[in-house]
């Protein structure tokens, strides 16, 4: 008995001390002072996190939209509501889907790759060279990382919102019969942009925090061996996973909450 | 010894979970001077660099750099007081998305203000005294394990830093790189008059480049002199260790039960 308590205590205390040092290391490395060096950088970067990952973005964005018009025209057509089908694909999009199934997949393709590239790094002592050169690794390799995936995961939620709407139309207007102009002016009449599409931009830059801290910081933290680098991969994955889609809930009650 | 003092270890103590690592380690390293640190694998040397370094630190017990109390200094202070360093990993470390060239001007280029032309001119210089300037445009992972380890050299001195720290740096080297290497440690501190220290078990080539010698073993210095008073030291750790002596003060076998009985332990006893 007394031994599970130990246990129990001691794995608290890990995942305290664990959160403790996160905090710390995303505060050490994103205030950081711009300069002309960390831009090239950072373009760099945002070139490997946000352009590599856009082609996956795409494809899914077009597929889910896709799919969501030929479920909802189903459902809506046997109410006679199908003129509804370009609200329900837009408001579906633009509050949920864009945001959280861009930040999965970006977890998984730039989240994965940096936690990777940011462990062998670590393995292969180039972290403590950097140190012993007398550069700050969390300037030079974290932060540029840590922004370039913060303003990326915005952009491909735009992009996955845009491809998707347009993937409803294919589906909605030119397979199912949809007449266009309800399915354009049903869009613009319910789709509020505070409301809906600022609040779905906030999600993806809360998410783009979130996944980019949780890979850089799992890369970082690790420990350096071909399994320290495989668990911490998997690591990286499942808890930007669950993160996002447990802020997803916490967002989405405190923005949609009242709305009746 | 009489010359001054470049860095100076105090009653170091240093632990990992529950095994003591240090347990009171006094050093003097003395300035312009290569000083090498041996011992058996296992003994911690590369964490006493680490320690040196400031990239851990001490449970008690004070490392002093020309006066400086290394784990007292601020993140910053200690990051400027580095760039008087340079370190020789063990696997080199060479940043795998940069070049050879790229590598060697690291440094320069993050801590000088240099014009592009004069960092050219200095990476190769340092490039030739490594013997690898036709080598700059290739990426480490072209390269062998022994011109790695000559171009991190190169790159350890590319801002002729007061402090070197080698970090075993023969290890896994054929007997060519391996001369090659004595060479140029020797011949880039006698040049540039830096202070070395250097983590090491491969005695013959230590004990013929170091002027002086510390042997640690059990988490404390067990002797030191120089290369020639150690060869002839009477104590049993230390000739063990000098001429290689495959057991002795330090066993050959791991603690183990009886082997006889081991052996012949009734089935459903093995441990």
């Amino acid at each position: 008995m007394m031994r599970h308590i130990a246990t129990l205590g001691r794995a608290t205390l890990d995942i305290v001390s664990s959160i403790g040092r996160a905090g710390l290391f995303l505060f050490q490395s994103i205030f950081c002072l711009p300069s002309r060096e960390g831009f090239h950088l950072w373009i760099r970067q945002m070139h490997f996190v946000g352009v590599m990952s856009g082609a996956i973005v795409l494809v899914s964005g077009l597929f889910i939209g896709m799919v969501l018009a030929l479920q909802g025209f189903t459902i809506l057509v046997s109410f006679g509501a199908d003129e509804a089908l370009g609200q329900m694909v837009a408001l579906s999009l633009v509050r949920e889907l864009a945001p959280v199934v861009a930040a999965l997949l970006f977890a998984g393709r730039a989240g994965s790759a940096l936690t990777a590239e940011i462990g062998l790094m670590k393995a292969t002592e180039q972290l403590t060279s950097m140190e012993m050169i007398g550069v700050d690794p969390l300037r030079r390799i974290v932060a540029p990382r840590l922004w370039a995936g913060f303003v990326s995961l915005p952009i491909l939620t735009v992009m996955f919102g845009v491809v998707g709407i347009w993937g409803g139309y294919l589906v909605g207007v030119d397979w199912l019969g949809v007449y266009q102009g309800s399915y354009w002016s049903n869009m613009q009449d319910s789709v509020d942009f505070v409301g809906d599409v600022l609040n779905g931009m906030i999600k993806s830059l809360v998410f783009g925090l979130v996944v980019t801290w949780i890979a850089v910081f799992q890369g970082y933290d690790l420990i350096p061996t071909s399994e320290g680098i495989s668990r911490a991969t998997t690591r990286t994955v499942v808890y930007a996973s669950l993160a996002v889609l447990g802020l997803d809930f916490v967002l989405t009650a405190l923005m949609f909450g009242d709305l009746g | 010894m009489d010359d001054p003092i470049m860095v100076e270890v105090k009653d170091l103590h240093f632990s990992r979970g529950n095994t003591d690592i240090f347990r009171g380690v006094d050093l003097q390293i003395p300035l312009g001077k290569i000083t090498a640190i041996m011992g058996p694998s296992g003994t911690g040397k590369t964490t006493l660099l680490k320690l040196i370094g400031g990239q851990l630190i001490p449970d008690r017990g004070q490392v002093l750099i020309d006066g400086q109390d290394v784990h007292q200094l601020s993140r910053r202070s200690l990051f400027k007081l580095r760039r008087r360093m340079g370190m020789l990993f063990q696997s080199g470390a060479l940043f795998s998305d940069l070049d050879v060239f790229e590598n060697v001007a690291f440094p320069l280029r993050v801590h000088t203000e240099l014009p592009n032309a004069m960092v050219r001119d200095i990476v190769l210089m340092k490039l030739q005294a490594v013997g690898l300037r036709g080598a700059r445009h290739l990426m480490p992972s072209e390269l062998s394990g022994g011109m790695a380890r000559r171009v991190a050299l190169a790159r350890a001195v590319a801002l002729d830093p007061e402090l070197v720290l080698y970090d075993e740096p023969f290890v896994g080297q054929d007997p060519i790189s391996m001369g090659v290497l004595v060479q140029l440690i020797k011949k880039v501190n006698q040049a540039l008059g830096l202070t070395a220290v250097m983590v090491s078990h491969d005695i013959k080539e230590t004990l013929s480049i170091a002027d002086y010698v510390y042997i640690i073993a059990d988490g404390q210095v067990m002797a030191h002199g120089t290369p020639r008073t150690l060869d002839v030291n009477d104590d049993a750790h230390v000739r063990q260790f000098v001429h290689g002596e495959p057991d002795g003060p330090v066993p050959f076998h791991y603690p183990a039960p009886d082997f006889y009985d081991d052996i012949l332990a009734p089935a459903g006893q093995f441990s």
